[in-house]
């Protein structure tokens, strides 16, 4: 097996078809891909590879991937630190929450 | 370069290739034939790392029987699959 992704053909149980809204979040991990990608800052090839490569991606959902493996390829080549990412997501949060 | 013509029969190289990897596993060591050459591009498995993917790599189509891909297969005899695989996970079907 190639990695963690690499499912198809195998039993998975019955397929969950029920629909959700996609959340404004989504939306924004999406757009900020997009515009890393019209930087020249990330590619679909290299973000593939980091999603594969998550340890725990099976417990996250596909949008939880997508923002988790732009973050790792981030700070991998140097762009921003986990330090910078996680102090602006606190600023956020406490912008969001009024505190 | 491109090593193979419609019609050719191949087996996808039952080969672990740790990274990044353009060949589902449920292909591997499958046999099947060339339905159609689908250009030549920069290997993605290198570009997933950075790299330039150079020389260019084949990408096939290529068909597989079904029933010779699944256990117990229940559906009609000509069902078929198609993938999209590169040239470096494809060997002639008469060598090992």
């Amino acid at each position: 097996m190639s990695g963690v992704h690499d499912l198809g053909g195998s039993s998975g149980g019955p397929v969950d078809r029920s629909q959700h809204e996609v959340e404004d979040w989504e939306r924004l991990a999406d757009a900020i891909n997009s515009a890393l990608g019209g930087r020249g800052l990330q590619t679909t090839d290299q973000h593939r590879r980091a999603i594969e490569s998550l340890p725990n991606y099976r417990d996250l959902g596909y949008y939880e991937r997508w923002t988790a493996a732009t973050e790792k390829l981030l700070v991998e080549k140097g762009i921003l630190t986990s330090e910078e990412i996680d102090e602006k997501a606190d600023e956020i949060e406490r912008r969001w929450s009024g505190s | 370069m491109t090593s193979f013509h419609p019609g050719d029969r191949v087996r996808v190289r039952a080969a672990e290739k740790p990274g990044h990897v353009r060949a589902p596993d449920y292909l591997k060591g499958r046999s099947g034939w060339i339905s159609s050459i689908l250009g030549h591009f920069p290997n993605p498995e290198d570009l997933a790392y950075g790299l330039s993917g150079m020389p260019e790599r084949t990408l096939y189509r290529v068909g597989f029987r079904q029933s010779g891909l699944w256990d117990g297969y229940e559906g009609p005899a000509g069902d078929r699959l198609y993938a999209d695989v590169y040239e470096h996970w494809l060997e002639p079907e008469g060598e090992q």
